[in-house]
């Protein structure tokens, strides 16, 4: 395994109390493999990301346990600067809005190329001609000119092909992308996502890839985990999970896609809201909308059960889920 | 602020329009709109802005104490008496300068005057000045600012010229220049002039949030379901852009009282017999090596007071930010 | 930018104009303009007379405005109420005014920028309580106040500094001075910088430079401060303009002989020509140094200056 999270736990420490945003999460990606990380916001799984690249903010948040092993080192028991040398070298992120992400008062130039100044040591003008080379790369037009120019002379989906240069800059070993296009249009999308897909398979990278959209999922991922309220409730290849999901919420979640041989059919919603993370419901963390629910659901948190050798559901009645 | 300065919106008024807050923490984003630790349910009425903000205001020492400071100099400045016995123009020559001694806590000033009771009577005329002139700036300042930011167009144009040329004034400047020449010894020449040169600033900021409220989806609505102006100005508008007012007036109430000691000290704001803190200070100032205390006694009531409204301003605007905590 | 640069200069234009003619109106109207000219007496009605219409004090106000106008864009700022010059008295005032306030400009930056960042990335621990309330206590407390005060701790009971400064006012005698000048922005500048550290701290930016890798200087200096000073340099530009304006307090108390000395003395002695002419330049300053920090938030943003 290239990164493997084992039993990870976050909490935020608010005015109002704490928040458990992280409960116990395990997963991990192989090289050259597409992890999907599903879930409403809320959920945990941008907290998850953050806890694996080391950008949490602390305080108000805390790692109260658990190990993230990255090449075979548990990244949370190294120092700081040890930290930061593999952010941005061995693996890096790409963030959902990049108009805020990119830095307002600096080139894109500047912004590639102090990748290669701080992590290599290059001088600037090597630096600004392996900028352009990266622009080249997401297939930026007129990267030359382009360099100099500040993030907001760019449109969406260029300023999001920057966010993804600027990641692969130093060609690292995992990705991790939370959102990349959510906030694109949507004929953007479709070729942003492409993009990253090939370059990830051109470099053998492994790649995290947060989304709430299941139809990004199908095309590109290779395994899903379905996290809510903190917790994995459903990991899988991702054609079983599309098969017939083992979990009552991936159901739910599958069952509130519109499809076209549906028409007129009223469109599925999982009923209620997501839980209080500062008041998480015991037993199963999602019994109060569960249409399975009874009362071992709310006494007793179910663990992830293993359906299959490469499957695992966190129901206690994941036959029943997966017969339906 | 006896320099008069405008404030840099960013630090007071909370107008930020700062990078997005959301670490992509989007946990710690929906707790905040979801119903809270007490079991409150979706059902319940959610929590409006006021009494979200009163909830915080009740648990701030620093809104508790200023709070008490600003109580205890009203209730002095309206009955003086309570806590005094003498008069403050009762004064004695043959005193002048001397220190601390039983029944005159604070010494005599260089005329012979009960400094305590001069400190004391000093809070009425401060307290009246910065309520009076604050309520002026308000009414003025808002009902302009609002207009302007209401109906836009060429009043606006208009209005934001007419403020340029007040900023552009130095306003200790101004009240030199304006009130040198006055003989009136009673406090509303002091009044009128901060009203003058004081109302843009509130202006601005009133057309600034009645420019924000405005751009509201529910207030475009109400718009174009026919609502009159006046109701939505008074119903829809006015009650989300009153907070900003409210606290900018709040602050500018303790920065008046400042200029209005500033002027007095020198010797333009109000003039003896009036009892006023920037007189007794700027009197007190040639003897300020043999009788110290004649000018740290009103000097430390004076930053008391102005400290106290500040506080109070600062205290609400965090209560009423939550973006800022 | 070009264009904006001519948009602004002639933006300028009207405010400039309002703001003199209120002064103007207010020294016009409320004082009596040859009331100085005769020395301390009050002149007889014949040199009145005379004295009116050699001013061209008969003539209707828009009328005197215009001329003074006039005059004074030809460098004639009028007579001062001694007989000196006005442009003169300018001359030695305005040094020493810009003395003092170059002085407190250095505080506002050296000493409000410091301690804005370090509360800024310490928000919620004592440095940033302690420093916060330091500096609602110096908002608060009047500059006349602190002025008296200071002067009375280091001049008088300390015996650090000179209690007034002698009529050169050499840089050295003006540190206490400025330092009280710049008391209340410096205070500003410190809660400005703060909040806007705090801010853009959180900003989708910052957590990119540190997913970056770069170690935790190079976020800070060069991705948090560059855009967070954007607000505070513009601050401090502005200020500017009022500190010259402000300085007649603090000139009062040190009793230092710069524009605000003038200025009063001008005002005591009712002489318009002296009032006007430097509230006049006083106006021009402050036009020119928010121009000035105009185009350098162009500068500094990017965004404006695309825009």
């Amino acid at each position: 395994m290239l990164l493997e999270v084992r039993d990870l736990h976050v909490e935020f420490h608010t005015r109002d109390g704490v928040a458990r945003a992280v409960n116990g999460v395990s997963y991990g990606v192989d090289a050259g493999e597409t992890l999907a990380v599903l879930g409403e916001s809320g959920s945990g799984k941008s907290v998850t990301a953050q806890a694996i690249m080391g950008i949490l903010d602390i305080p108000p948040g805390r790692i109260t346990g658990g190990e993230v092993v990255f090449q075979g080192r548990d990244l949370l028991k190294l120092r700081e600067d040890e930290r930061r040398r593999i952010r941005g070298a061995e693996m890096a992120m790409i963030f959902q809005d990049a108009l805020s992400s990119l830095n307002p008062v600096l080139t894109v130039g500047d912004q590639l190329g102090e990748m290669f100044t701080v992590h290599r040591g290059m001088s600037r003008k090597e630096a600004r001609a392996r900028a352009i080379e990266l622009m080249d790369r997401v297939r930026i037009p007129a990267a030359r000119e382009r360099v100099r120019q500040y993030p907001h002379q760019f449109s969406g989906g260029m300023r999001q092909r920057i966010m993804i240069a600027m990641a692969l800059a130093l060609e690292p070993a995992l990705i991790i992308a939370d959102e990349p296009t959510t906030a694109l249009d949507v004929t953007v999308q479709a070729q942003v996502m492409e993009l990253l897909a090939e370059l990830q398979r051109e470099y053998h990278m492994g790649l995290i890839l947060i989304t709430h959209d299941l139809g990004v999922v199908a095309d590109v991922a290779d395994r899903i985990a379905v996290m809510y309220a903190g917790r994995i409730v459903e990991s899988a290849p991702v054609h079983d999970i599309y098969k017939a999901p083992a979990h009552p919420y991936t159901r739910g979640l599958l069952d509130s896609i519109p499809r076209l041989d549906q028409k007129g059919q009223e469109l599925y919603a999982i009923r209620g809201l997501p839980p209080n993370l500062m008041n998480i419901p015991p037993g199963c963390a999602f019994h109060p909308r569960c249409p399975l629910a009874r009362d071992v659901c709310r006494s007793d948190e179910p663990p992830l059960y293993e359906v299959s050798p490469t499957r695992g559901s966190a129901c206690h009645f994941w036959r029943e889920c997966l017969d339906e | 602020m006896p320099d008069g300065r405008h404030e840099p919106e960013q630090a007071i008024a909370g107008t930020g329009m700062g990078g997005t807050m959301d670490l992509g923490v989007d946990e710690a984003e929906t707790l905040e709109k979801r119903p809270g630790p007490d079991g409150t349910g979706p059902g319940d009425r959610p929590r409006s802005l006021w009494s979200d903000a009163w909830r915080d205001l009740r648990r701030d020492p620093v809104f508790i104490v200023s709070a008490l400071v600003i109580l205890f100099l009203v209730l002095i400045s309206l009955w003086p008496s309570a806590i005094t016995s003498g008069s403050p123009l009762t004064c004695d020559l043959s005193k002048a300068q001397q220190g601390s001694q039983s029944g005159h806590p604070f010494g005599f000033d260089g005329q012979g005057c009960d400094v305590y009771t001069r400190t004391v009577y000093g809070a009425r005329t401060s307290v009246a000045v910065g309520v009076l002139a604050t309520l002026g700036v308000s009414v003025l300042g808002s009902v302009l600012g609002a207009l302007a930011g209401y109906f836009g167009g060429v009043w606006d144009s208009v209005l934001s010229r007419i403020t340029d040329v007040f900023f552009a004034i130095p306003v200790v400047l101004g009240g030199l220049v304006l009130l040198s020449v006055i003989t009136s010894n009673t406090i509303w020449p002091v009044i009128g002039f901060i009203v003058l040169l004081g109302w843009p600033q509130l202006s601005r900021i009133a057309r600034g949030s009645v420019i924000t409220a405005k751009q509201n989806d529910y207030v475009q609505a109400a718009r174009a379901l026919g609502a009159s102006h006046s109701r939505l100005v008074l119903r829809h508008i006015a009650p989300n852009a009153v907070a900003p007012v409210i606290v900018v007036a709040t602050i500018a109430l303790g920065t008046y009282i400042s200029l209005e000691a500033t002027l007095s000290y020198l010797g333009v704001g109000l003039k003896p017999p009036s009892v006023s803190w920037g007189i007794d200070i700027s009197a007190a100032s040639p003897y300020i090596r043999n009788a110290p205390h004649a000018l740290l006694w009103p000097s430390g009531a004076l930053a008391l007071t102005v400290l106290a409204f500040i506080m109070l301003g600062d205290a609400v605007r965090d209560a009423l930010d939550p973006k800022l905590r | 930018m070009g264009r904006y640069v001519v948009r602004r200069l002639l933006q300028m234009i009207p405010v400039f104009i309002g703001a003199t003619l209120l002064i103007f109106l207010m020294v016009n109207v409320m004082g009596d303009p040859i009331a100085g000219l005769c020395g301390e007496r009050q002149c007889d009605p014949a040199t009145a007379a005379r004295l009116e219409q050699e001013f061209g004090l008969d003539k209707p106000v828009w009328q005197q405005y215009a001329t003074y106008m006039g005059n004074v864009f030809t460098g004639d700022f009028g007579t001062a109420f001694n007989g000196q010059e006005v442009t003169e008295l300018m001359s030695t005032a305005f040094p020493v005014t810009i003395r003092l306030t170059l002085i407190a400009i250095l505080f506002e930056i050296v000493i409000g920028v410091t301690l804005g960042v370090v509360t800024g990335l310490r928000r919620g621990r004592p440095v940033d309580t302690g420093v916060l309330l330091l500096t609602l206590v110096v908002i608060s407390v009047p500059t006349f106040v602190t002025g008296l005060l200071l002067q009375l701790l280091l001049g008088v009971k300390w015996g650090w500094i000179r209690p007034s400064v002698s009529s050169e006012a050499p840089f050295d005698e003006l540190i206490l001075p400025g330092l009280v000048l710049a008391s209340v922005s410096l205070a500003y500048v410190t809660r400005l910088t703060r909040t806007s550290i705090a801010e853009n701290r959180r900003s989708d930016y910052v957590r990119t430079a540190i997913a970056k890798g770069l170690p935790r200087h190079r976020v800070v200096v060069r991705h948090l401060l560059r855009n967070s000073l954007i607000p505070v340099i513009t601050f401090i530009g502005a200020d500017i303009g009022f500190l010259m304006g402000g300085a007649i307090v603090t000139e009062r108390i040190f009793n230092i002989h710069g524009v605000g000395y003038q200025l009063y003395q001008g005002i005591l002695r009712q002489n318009t020509q002296t009032v006007v002419g430097f509230v006049t330049v006083l106006v021009l300053v402050f036009l020119v140094a928010n121009l000035i920090v105009d185009l350098l938030y162009a500068v500094l943003d990017p965004r404006i200056r695309y825009a």
